[in-house]
């Protein structure tokens, strides 16, 4: 019963603090809510520093970073939490950046960190490590989201 | 949260650090082309798996204008004096994302650095600018005058020319830059060059927007939808100068034997041409030289044409060349750089 009780009351505060920014919950016990930024990095004060906006000019060789927020919005935890994002036509991994943890190379069939995956070179038939521009799909895998809780992805991309 | 917020920062330094690294991009995805990022989330509550999640968002890719002129030679194109019809080459690359026209204008320097190095100090008469319709390389006749490249799709490229006259009256050395500058309009229809690009700015992320893209030419700047680069002509002239010697052969007195200019004497005429080093090949040199009064060309010697010279006597040589109206003439061989050849002949004082 105690348990019980601080659960709800942890999802009470949750709600009360992510109603703000987070859309209307549904029958599902958990929220997703995407958006991409477009991500300039300027000089000011002599520092770089990022700067997101909203993407409404966006030109060939943008850095983007595309985001996805969640919230378990239900009273149980959720386990085998599985974000798998198939990366849109037209947009690449950003190579300056660090590329997520799993990465498919092969539309979402294998997966695996991108420095351990092997492309095989149709002209040669040689294998070559794969580079940020073979990736076609990128994922987060985790273990378990406690009710109430709430939390991002993010990667970024270029447009190419 | 805390998890994922601490690695959004790794991922922000990491990105910081790679500032300036980002690899050119060519003309890219088109304009107008929607990017709809989709991520689905499967998950289990309990031990069941439930139905997943779906959540996407979208914006479309705005028309970027880039264009890239770059001359085609690698030196400085040399030019004789009054030589006609010259090329300097270039290349108009249209880095943009969506077809354009782009408007050609071929303008000259005015006493500033040239492409490559020269200072300009004449002008040359531009003729026109043609593109290489017959993608041959060369400017040749197969190519067209044009005021601007009409529908350049995304990545594609002409070959321009500026195509001038070197005027006459000018030194080995002299230098004329010339720039073209390539201007983006919109494509608008085959055959009939567009309207002027401006750029826009829309808070929907689904218009698409123009946005110059371009970096600074020679004679443009950064972001004005157009791109300039630059070239030159220099001028390699024949240096030709001429010296006449003459000097006294015998007389009638001393005959050979110091022999002096007294009636009867023969005088033998030099005439030296000689071309400077670092000069153009002059050819077709003709020499005139009318015979002084008071004195009689000698026919029996006749004239001798492309002899040496050294301490202004002429020597060797073949017979040529011609008299006719009281005026000897002839015609030497090509005269390369530092290259001096002569023509002499002898006349007896009357």
């Amino acid at each position: 019963m105690s348990i019980r009780l601080s659960l709800r009351t942890a999802l009470l505060v949750g709600a009360v603090t992510l109603a703000a920014n987070l859309q209307a919950q549904n029958a599902a016990p958990l929220q997703l809510h995407s958006d991409v930024k477009v991500d300039k990095i300027v000089m000011a004060d002599g520092q770089t520093k990022h700067v997101l906006s909203d993407p409404e000019v966006v030109v060939p060789g943008d850095r983007l970073l595309f985001r996805t927020q969640y919230r378990n919005t239900g009273g149980q935890e959720v386990t085998d939490f599985v974000v798998t994002n198939p990366l849109p036509n037209g947009v690449a991994l950003d190579p300056a950046a660090k590329a997520p943890a799993q990465v498919s190379i092969d539309g979402g069939v294998s997966w695996g960190g991108l420095e351990s995956l092997k492309v095989v070179d149709t002209a040669t038939g040689s294998q070559r490590p794969a580079q940020v521009g073979d990736v076609t799909h990128v994922r987060w895998v985790l273990r378990s989201v406690k009710p109430g809780e709430t939390g991002e992805v993010s990667f970024n991309a270029i447009v190419r | 949260m805390k998890h994922s917020t601490r690695w959004l920062v790794a991922v922000s330094a990491i990105a910081m650090s790679a500032l300036g690294t980002q690899s050119a991009h060519a003309a890219g995805t088109s304009a107008g082309t929607t990017i709809t990022n989709t991520v689905t989330v499967d998950y289990k509550v309990g031990t069941i798996s439930q139905t997943a999640k779906t959540a996407s968002n979208s914006f479309k890719v705005d028309r970027k204008v880039n264009v890239l002129v770059e001359t085609q030679d690698s030196a400085t194109v040399q030019v004789t004096p009054g030589q006609a019809q010259v090329a300097t080459k270039f290349k108009v690359t249209n880095l943009s994302n969506t077809t354009l026209d782009f408007a050609l204008t071929a303008a000259q320097l005015s006493g500033t650095t040239a492409k490559h190095g020269g200072t300009d100090n004449f002008d040359v008469t531009i003729s026109g600018i043609y593109v290489d319709t017959n993608n041959s390389g060369v400017f040749d006749s197969g190519d067209q005058a044009v005021t601007y490249l009409d529908e350049l799709a995304a990545d594609g490229n002409k070959i321009v020319f500026i195509v001038a006259n070197v005027p006459l009256n000018l030194n080995t050395g002299d230098v004329a830059g010339v720039t073209l500058k390539a201007t983006g309009f919109e494509g608008g229809g085959t055959g009939s060059q567009g309207s002027a690009l401006s750029e826009t700015t829309n808070a929907d992320p689904m218009a698409v927007e123009t946005v110059f893209g371009d970096a600074a030419g020679v004679s443009d700047g950064a972001r004005d939808a157009a791109h300039s680069d630059g070239d030159d002509y220099t001028v390699l002239a024949a240096a030709l100068s001429v010296a006449k010697t003459s000097r006294v052969v015998s007389d009638p007195v001393n005959g050979t034997t110091s022999p002096k200019a007294i009636p009867g004497a023969v005088i033998e005429y030099c005439i030296a041409v000689s071309n400077g080093s670092g000069s153009a090949t002059a050819n077709t040199v003709t020499v005139t030289d009318p015979v002084p009064a008071n004195m009689t060309y000698d026919s029996t010697f006749g004239i001798k044409i492309n002899g040496s010279v050294a301490s202004g006597v002429c020597s060797g040589g073949s017979a040529g060349g011609g008299y006719a109206s009281n005026t000897v003439s002839g015609s030497l061989s090509n005269l390369t750089a530092g290259d001096t050849k002569t023509l002499y002949f002898r006349a007896v004082i009357d």
